[in-house]
């Protein structure tokens, strides 16, 4: 790893003024599991890092007047899994925290930093994108609030300004009648990443999906929603074969990446297995 | 580069020392503290041979920089034991076979030693789960699996 100069900025203002300063050359470091990764392998030379570690402000779960949670950017995978107002009002959002890479990285790793680092091949964004959620982009200049879908702009590559912090993640209040489930598929048991992930909420009533959205993420330089599959949903009764058609819808709607961990064609099965028993089994349907 | 001042607790003991931003909390603690128990694998993020103890937490002490640390409390395997009284972790390891080479071990016992203080009563669900990020190319991990649940039993004193 080459030398660098380590800053620790007292306040998000003074963050935002050093990274304007700074320009190109920085990195800013929060728990510092990727980004560590990135400057041994020498594909990062920042010559300074922005550590956020005195932002303390930044880390903490509440729920907002609406019943939608407020994450800060600090948040700790594991925090996010083992939050009781997670588990108890978005227990898709804290079963997906659970399975973050490992033990060991859930308790370093920040929900933020996975958002800025826009790693396709993780849990969080795909699970976010089907919550609705938004991020608050701070700097000196003030705030501004995105949706998730305008902040994961391409692959590594998110809408943040070179001054500004990803202080907050949003998620809303889901309506009384949805639930969600988050489903992924590894390549072996013990593959820290997933080579597919399907992220489905619905509204329901009875057996009948009134309004559904569904989100494929690690397949696809940022995760997709997917506007047919969820139109062919809303107002269905649910069976075994409704779930195979729209997990087909979400099969051909997708682009899928081609690389070393998986071929375009192998993971657009895998999106196909994984959207069919997740949307199945959220509707109490057997999944095979 | 920038140097900096850093104060911690590692085992128990305060320490106050100087680090370069790059030092690594891995080789902070083998280069500079001379606890070489807590080894270098893959310096990938992988193995988890550099398994420590931060505030409780299991992390990988390759992953992050010793100045992130400061304030921090830290333990390594060095801090399992009680003088010549091993941890009941490491006589289960002994005990049951938990290690053939041994140098993944400090990792294992650092990772369980944090599943058991969250977990008392795992089941072998549970601690196969929870050893995810840990890799052992020797054993086949059935006797390291073995090894944690005798150790959680001792520990809840049955």
């Amino acid at each position: 790893m080459l030398d660098f100069d380590f800053l620790e900025p007292a306040s998000v203002a003074e963050a935002s003024r050093m990274l304007a300063d700074l320009g190109d050359e920085c990195r800013v470091i929060a728990g510092g599991t990727a980004l560590m990764l990135g400057m041994r392998q020498r594909m990062l030379t920042p010559s300074h890092l922005v550590s956020l570690g005195r932002l303390g402000a930044l880390r903490g779960i509440a729920l907002d007047e609406r019943g939608g949670l407020r994450i800060g950017a600090l948040t700790l995978h594991a925090e996010v899994a083992a939050s009781p107002l997670v588990r108890e009002r978005f227990p898709m959002l804290a079963s997906m925290a659970a399975r973050v890479a490992n033990p060991q990285v859930r308790n370093q790793g920040t929900i933020g930093g996975n958002l800025c680092y826009a790693d396709p091949s993780t849990d969080p964004p795909g699970c976010l994108l089907a919550l609705n959620a938004q991020v608050v982009l701070a700097s000196a200049r003030g705030e501004r609030v995105l949706a998730l879908s305008d902040f994961l702009v391409d692959y590594y590559t998110t809408a943040l300004e070179p001054d500004e912090l990803l202080s907050e993640i949003r998620v809303p209040a889901l309506p009384a009648d949805a639930s969600g489930q988050y489903a992924r598929f590894l390549r072996t048991a013990a593959e820290h990443r997933p080579l597919v992930s399907v992220a489905f909420v619905a509204r329901r009533q009875g057996a009948v999906c009134t309004e559904a959205r569904i989100a494929v993420g690690a397949s696809t330089p940022i995760p997709v929603r997917l506007p047919r599959a969820e139109a062919y949903l809303a107002g269905k009764t649910v069976t075994a074969d409704v779930a195979a058609e729209a997990a087909d819808l979400v099969a051909a709607d997708i682009e899928p990446v081609s690389d070393a961990r998986g071929d375009a064609d192998f993971r657009r099965d895998m999106v196909r297995v994984v959207a069919r028993r997740n949307i199945a089994g959220l509707f109490g349907l057997p999944q095979e | 580069m920038s140097q900096h001042p850093i104060t911690l607790t590692v085992n128990g003991e305060a320490v106050q020392s100087t680090v370069p931003a790059r030092r690594l909390l891995s080789d902070f603690l083998r280069d500079d503290l001379h606890l070489t128990g807590t080894k270098r694998g893959c310096e990938t993020g992988i193995c988890g041979a550099c398994s420590v103890l931060v505030d409780g937490q299991v992390v990988k002490s390759c992953l992050s920089l010793a100045v992130q640390h400061s304030g921090r409390a830290i333990t390594t395997v060095e801090g399992l034991s009680q003088g010549e009284t091993l941890h009941p972790l490491q006589e289960s390891f002994m005990q049951c076979g938990g290690l053939q080479c041994g140098y993944c071990t400090p990792g294992f016992l650092m990772t369980s030693c944090a599943m058991l203080a969250a977990n008392p009563s795992p089941s072998e669900d549970e601690v196969r789960h929870g050893l995810n990020g840990n890799l052992c190319r020797c054993t086949g991990y059935t006797q390291i699996v073995e090894s944690i649940l005798t150790a959680a039993e001792k520990m809840r004193g049955n």
